[in-house]
């Protein structure tokens, strides 16, 4: 099924918090302009769209606080906290941790400690691309001791969810980031981009393969003035990704940013990707397995597969 | 028609090929290589890496192919014929040393312009490989088509009567290979000419192709239509079906196509391996800067670092549908419409292989018109003469010339 945009992402300043996969590098401040932050929610109201305002670390001015809530919105870096070290306690319902790899590994039992005190953690790795095949035996660890305490909470009737690990639980279709068409951002120079990401390559000065400077670094797709417009807007659909669409590890991210960063393609998972997305299918389905066995769940249940990157089998599909 | 001959252990060979020059001789105007030069030529120490890369992965998934093909590219490759030479020696050498599965099945391939071809350093060589060796040499047809295009550098001047005075040599050195002609918009009005000019010389085998850049105007179509027409009455009414193949009129063209049984990518993009001087890996030739108008080279690796299985994922998941218009998808004579994937991914609004250019699209089409009636006429003609049954036993289908 194609998807739809539903949700927009206003960065309210450059320096807003990055809250998935890539960092923000930028460290200058640049407020949105408020007529541009109007313009923005206006589009969204149109467009039916819910509103996500990304946050910096420093307090907005009061009118700025007037005009966000003038409509209906999630405030991520206030009430959805972003975090990228592993803290003792946790003061927030809804958490992101942004790690690299190697804390995420590391640091597991501190952030299985935190899990009772969450509603919901999205864990988002920092680094996918220092993911080595090396390190799938300790990643899997890492996982199954999150889904220990997951189990027993579950079992004592509190379902915190942590989105690589439970959202998998009950889905039976593709649920993933959707940049571009579930979702689209506005950033502070009233310019449409994908994901926050791609806003922050062009003002790096990053080209399209992103290893590379290069004088044509625009990554905007549209601005507020002239409305969307999305090159190859089809290339970003499950149905033109060919290795995604024969793929069931349904909750994984399949963030475009990475595919280009690491793949050099939109619609092209790397290795990295859809082997950590595997083994976290797979940790799911142990968790899933355990909580049909005492009766927690009744959901159609995960298969048992032999792989780990559907681009090892894509001839058998 | 005689069947085209199909490319050496096509499917089961990697194609190895050495960008030895980005030099030439000749400057032709349709040349898709923008960036040519005469400083980018391939080093001894770059090849001999490259080739100890390649022969120390044996058993990796990206080399384990029955059988190779080491082709060599420039500009012109003959340029470099020592350099040539020695990777040559050196590849048999090391595949003997190692025991190496290739040993028994290799290939050193060359598309050339034929113009120093007959030079004593050129010939020697071949001598000494001939059993291993393909050679294709460019001549676009008669004079005044070759040298609308083929000319040499920094003057105006074709290269027509030096390339064609190696034709004999070359034919009576490799009498089954044959030339690959380019059409581009001006050279529509001599294609019927140069065809059976090139059949004249002796050259049986004619690969002829439309360019896949956006230079088509208004109304070419149509000449095209009307040149195939004549094309196909002078070979039918001559009989020249009988010795010659051209790979312009094939039986399997122009049906339309089903995006699960007829899914596959046109060309062999990503399943090649391409080194160009500075020891830098593509996934074909034309993804090195040097034939790139719009886009930064699509390079996978290195000579010192490997290859990037995360840069080769993109050309090895590519499939027609994804990649094509709905269009496309829905036309009613896809088959056997070609596509570059370079020409793709050059022309494409966005960073990517998944978008296919059409520019060639009415070119096709009046290609399949002329296709129709080409064999049309010639299965009536055959029926009437009671040949049809004994053509169609000892005429396997014509299969397109795919890069």
């Amino acid at each position: 099924m194609k998807s739809y945009l539903q949700y927009l992402v206003i960065l309210l300043d450059d320096t807003s918090v990055a809250y998935c996969h890539a960092d923000n590098p930028l460290k200058e401040r640049n407020l949105i302009p408020i007529d541009t932050l109007r313009k923005a929610i206006l589009f969204g109201m149109k467009e039916n769209l819910m509103i996500q305002y990304v946050y910096p670390d420093y307090e907005l001015p009061a009118e700025y606080e007037e005009v966000i809530e003038s409509i209906d919105n999630v405030k991520i870096g206030r009430e959805v906290q972003v975090l990228t070290e592993v803290p003792k306690f946790i003061d927030k319902d809804n958490v992101v941790l942004r790690l690299t790899i190697s804390d995420f590994i590391s640091k597991s039992f501190d952030i299985a400690a935190l899990l009772p005190q969450v509603k919901r953690m999205n864990i988002c790795i920092r680094d996918v691309e220092n993911f080595k095949d090396e390190m799938q035996e300790d990643y899997k660890r890492a996982l199954n001791t999150l889904c220990s305490v997951l189990a027993n909470l579950y079992k004592s009737g509190k379902q915190p969810q942590v989105n690589i690990l439970t959202d998998r639980l009950s889905l039976t279709e593709m649920h993933n980031c959707e940049a571009g068409i579930g979702n689209i951002t506005i950033a502070p120079n009233g310019k449409f981009y994908l994901c926050p990401a791609f806003y922050y390559d062009e003002k790096m000065g990053l080209s399209n393969r992103m290893n590379h400077k290069t004088k044509d670094s625009s990554r905007s797709v549209g601005d507020l003035n002239n409305g969307l417009n999305i090159p190859n807007k089809q290339l970003l659909q499950l149905d033109h990704a060919p290795l995604c669409h024969i793929c069931d590890a349904y909750h994984c991210n399949r963030c475009i940013w990475l595919n280009q960063k690491l793949t050099w393609d939109n619609n092209t998972p790397s290795h990295q990707q859809c082997v950590m997305a595997h083994l976290e299918r797979n940790a799911c389905r142990s968790l899933q397995l355990d909580l049909i066995k005492v009766g927690n769940l009744s959901v159609e249940p995960i298969k048992e597969i032999n792989y780990l990157d559907p681009f090892d089998v894509k001839e058998d599909f | 028609m005689k069947d085209l001959i199909q490319p050496w252990k096509e499917g089961s060979a990697k194609n190895i090929t050495f960008i030895v020059t980005k030099d030439c001789q000749l400057a032709c105007k349709y040349c898709y290589l923008v960036g040519k030069n005469e400083k980018e030529r391939m080093p001894w120490s770059v090849a001999k890496a490259a080739i100890d890369y390649v022969l120390d992965r044996e058993k990796d998934p990206n080399f384990a192919y029955e059988s190779v093909i080491w082709d060599f590219i420039g500009g012109e490759p003959f340029l470099e014929i020592d350099l040539i030479d020695k990777i040559c020696d050196y590849i048999k050498t090391e595949l003997f040393r190692r025991n190496h599965h290739w040993f028994s099945s290799f290939r050193f391939s060359f598309s050339t312009n034929g113009i120093n071809y007959h030079s004593e350093k050129v010939q020697k060589f071949i001598e000494k490989n001939h059993s291993h060796l393909s050679v294709g040499i460019t001549i676009d047809g008669t004079r005044r088509k070759h040298d609308l295009n083929r000319v040499y550098k920094n003057s105006e001047k074709g290269s027509y009567d030096d390339v064609v005075k190696n034709i004999p040599l070359w034919q009576s050195q490799f009498p089954s290979d044959g030339t690959k002609v380019t059409i581009s918009s001006a050279d529509i009005p001599y294609i019927c000419e140069s065809v059976l000019h090139l059949y004249d010389l002796g050259i049986h085998q004619v690969n002829i192709n439309c360019v896949f850049e956006d230079v088509w105007k208004e109304g070419d179509d149509k000449l095209f239509d009307e040149q195939l027409m004549t094309l196909a009455d002078k070979i039918i009414d001559g009989g020249k079906y009988v010795d010659n193949a051209c790979s312009f009129f094939s039986e399997n063209l122009g049906k339309p196509m089903d995006c699960k049984l007829q899914n596959g990518n046109w060309c062999g993009s990503g399943k090649m391996l391409s080194i160009d001087a500075a020891g830098n890996f593509y996934p074909c030739t034309r993804f090195a800067q040097y034939s790139l108008r719009d886009k930064e080279a699509w390079i996978i690796g290195n000579i010192h670092d490997g290859i990037d299985n995360n840069k080769l994922r993109p050309f090895l998941t590519l499939d027609r549908c994804t990649q094509s218009t709905p269009e496309c998808i829905d036309c009613e004579v896809a088959e056997g419409c070609a596509w570059c994937q370079g020409e793709n991914y050059d022309a494409a609004k966005t960073h990517t292989v998944f978008q296919r250019a059409t520019a060639i699209c009415k070119m096709h089409k009046a290609r399949v018109r002329a296709n129709n009636y080409y064999w049309n006429k010639l299965y009536r003609k055959l029926e009437l003469e009671g040949k049809r049954e004994e053509f169609e036993k000892n005429h396997p289908n014509v299969k397109p010339d795919i890069c």
